[in-house]
């Protein structure tokens, strides 16, 4: 599964569009949670969930809890491309 | 949920998300009064026997003793002690404080739907000394020490920033006025991996219910203690409203059709299967019920 930075940004962009959580001004350095885009716990274990679906393993699952769409991407950057 | 000034000291409420509580009310109003019977809010049994609208009826007692309706109307007539209805519904507690109390009752809520069915209501019922506006319970706008009660039913759960609306209801409580709260409440919290592990409870609760966060009692309590407030009581309910969904699941038995045809097949399912859920959680010791009376002093 692809896990490069740019189809990591396509998965988050595309669930952060789904739940109507995409600000016009988003960036990867923008906090997920209540200080940015407002992801809720529930809002962040679907997109664990998404992310898992997507490129076949997710940091949420690993007890990693990125704040961030860099720092979701840094950790695919630690993992092995084929998962 | 965004609101902003329209001029008119009415605020604008804008709906962002399918799940915020304006545009989760516009969507279930009419479905939820055959599902969750007319007062649309949970009942407090004793025996567990009672119907579901004696039930209703006696949390709304209960909140009414805490309201100090008895001693506001010994010092004055109760025409003039204002009451401020918190994400007032359909209307049907605020019709009927204002026909048992005799008091004068505000009733707010961000949905468009919520307010047309309780001025539909209160007119129909030929009631006046009611009125309803469409404003956010966060951010009322309205002036300082306007009101003797404010009330709030099973709202705040679905309004994102509580400690907000404990300010709000603070400051617009005049001097020895009393805030009286029910709601669902939550007395662990979940970690992120049993939420990861039930996303489907958690999401058909949203689908019910909306985008709903409970908080402690506890929580509440120290939330108006901060506001100025002075706790006068907080009621555990939970075992009191467990048969409510019993209930519940009752009337999507008995309206299946027409609440099919207001919501859909998959909003009656998702009802029914959240009943189970919540109820489990009510049981685990997860979630449940409670009351929170606060005075401001004087």
């Amino acid at each position: 599964m692809n896990t490069s930075p740019a189809e990591i940004e396509q998965t988050v962009v595309a669930f952060l569009t789904r739940v109507k959580k995409y600000p016009a001004d988003f960036h990867a350095g923008m906090s997920l949670a209540a200080d940015g885009v407002g992801l809720d716990s529930l809002e962040t274990a679907e997109l664990s969930a998404t992310l898992e679906d997507a490129h076949g393993i997710d940091p949420y699952s690993t007890g990693i809890m990125p704040q961030t769409l860099t720092e979701i991407q840094a950790f695919y950057d630690t993992v092995p491309t084929e998962v | 949920m965004s609101a902003s000034s329209t001029g008119s000291g009415e605020p604008a409420v804008e709906a962002t998300s399918e799940y915020d509580p304006a545009s989760h009310y516009d969507r279930v109003t009419a479905a939820w009064q055959l599902l969750l019977g007319d007062e649309l809010h949970y009942g407090v049994f004793d025996s567990g026997d009672e119907l579901l609208e004696v039930a209703t009826g006696a949390l709304t007692a209960r909140m009414v003793q805490a309201a100090g309706f008895a001693e506001l109307a010994a010092a004055r007539s109760p025409a003039r002690v204002r009451v401020l209805d918190v994400g007032c519904g359909s209307g049907a507690p605020a019709c009927e404080l204002r026909t048992t109390e005799g008091v004068e009752v505000v009733g707010i809520t961000t949905s468009g739907v919520g307010v047309d069915a309780a001025r539909a209501r209160a007119t129909a019922l030929g009631i006046d000394g009611v009125s309803f506006e469409q404003r956010d319970g966060m951010d009322n706008g309205f002036a300082d020490a306007e009101f003797d009660v404010v009330w709030a039913l099973e709202s705040s759960h679905l309004m994102r920033d509580r400690e907000a609306l404990i300010n709000e209801c603070a400051r617009v409580l005049r001097p020895g006025g009393r805030l009286v709260l029910c709601d669902l409440v939550k007395w662990r919290d979940i970690p992120f991996a049993e939420v990861r592990g039930r996303i489907a409870d958690f999401a058909t609760l949203r689908e019910a219910f909306g985008d709903a966060h409970f908080e402690s009692l506890d929580y509440y309590a120290g939330t108006a203690t901060a506001a100025g407030l002075t706790v006068e009581r907080t009621d555990d309910l939970t075992a009191a409203t467990l048969p409510t969904f019993d209930r519940w699941r009752a009337n999507a038995a008995t309206h299946r059709d027409e609440v099919v045809g207001l919501i859909g097949i998959g909003g009656h399912e998702a009802f029914v299967r959240s009943c189970d859920i919540l109820e489990a959680f009510w049981r685990d010791g997860t979630f449940g019920y409670g009351l929170i009376s606060a005075v401001r002093p004087s």
